[in-house]
């Protein structure tokens, strides 16, 4: 079992390019610009390497904020 | 990547280099797909392979393209292996003058090859990489370009698709490699065809073999087996391998 808070929001800024005390968990997809398409993609890569787990397309999709992140990655057994 | 029992589409399989392919590919005990808008070339290919599924498809045509896509997807899943070699070679000067006075280059046959040849590789593989990133399936794209998409007098049309298969290599490889999926060049040089003899006349061929260092046209299945190495290695991501036996060297 690996700890989801800090981790996710080192991963997002390193992927978003933004300080990490931005990254909070009402922050999402669609109020970031930066956070588009492509990064998604690429920020889907980065927690699958992080926390060695592979994510479905429905979680994929559903990953659009750091909240709901947050959620799919415990039911993957991640704690918080 | 190892071919045993992977799926492969070929678009163009019928013949020519595509035939090669599907040879190559049917060795290697792939599970391979040809798309083809020839339906008595795709006859004569069941006939011969009967573990070749055949599905009858124009690729320059988009709805034809999701139609038969989608089909494919519910028989078979996400494909491993997407092959876009389907095209017309096609030369025709940008002016032409002769006795008669002075002509353009034809523009809708500036239209129907770059829609055979550019488009029909966006169409194919928009629709394919779509159902590989909703299973996660970590394939490969193979864009067959040519060496005449650094510009071949007499070939404004097949230059500019080839240019453009290239550039969407280069994208393609950079979008999707996050999620394991790889986009692959492969551009022959001139091949002993049927299609190049009917595109290039005898006598300009002659000329083109006699700038080749190897001084002789390349076969299909040297093609073909450049296309499967690249498919093998797994670090090959988003280049163009020019097979020309040194033409543009």
């Amino acid at each position: 079992m690996q700890q989801v808070d800090g981790k996710v929001e080192y991963l997002l800024s390193e992927v978003l390019q933004m300080p990490v005390s931005e990254i909070t968990d009402d922050l999402a997809m669609k109020t970031v610009d930066a956070w588009d398409s492509l990064k998604h993609m690429e920020l889907i890569v980065s927690l699958e390497q992080g926390f060695e787990i592979q994510l479905s397309f429905d979680d994929i999709v559903a990953m659009q904020s750091v909240s709901e992140i947050k959620r799919v990655l415990r039911e993957k057994g991640v704690t918080s | 990547m190892e071919l045993r029992g992977k799926k492969a589409i070929v678009t163009g399989g019928v013949r020519g280099l595509g035939r090669a392919m599907v040879e190559t590919l049917l060795a290697s005990e792939a599970a391979v797909t040809v798309f083809d808008l020839n339906a008595a070339g795709l006859d004569e290919l069941r006939k011969q392979y009967n573990l070749v599924n055949c599905i009858e498809c124009d690729v320059s045509d988009y709805e034809k393209v999701t139609a038969a896509t989608s089909r494919y997807h519910e028989q078979f899943g996400a494909v491993d292996i997407l092959i876009n070699n389907a095209g017309i070679l096609y030369s025709e000067p940008l002016i032409k003058i002769t006795s008669e006075g002075i002509t353009r280059h034809d523009a809708a046959m500036w239209n129907k090859v770059l829609a055979a040849d550019l488009s029909s590789v966006f169409y194919m593989t928009v629709c394919v990489v779509e159902k590989m990133i909703t299973t996660r399936t970590r394939g490969i794209i193979v864009n067959i370009s040519s060496v005449s998409a650094s510009g071949n007098a007499g070939q404004s049309a097949y230059s500019a698709a080839k240019a453009g298969v290239n550039a969407l290599t280069a994208v393609w490889a950079k979008e999707l490699g996050p999620m394991g999926i790889r986009v692959i060049g492969v551009a022959p040089g001139f091949t002993d065809t049927d299609s190049t003899k009917e595109a290039v006349n005898e006598a300009a061929l002659r000329e083109t073999v006699k700038k080749v260092p190897l001084r002789r046209l390349g076969k299909p299945a040297e093609i073909a087996d450049g296309v499967i190495s690249v498919i093998r290695n797994d670090f090959f991501n988003g280049k163009v391998l020019e097979l020309d036996g040194g033409l543009t060297v």
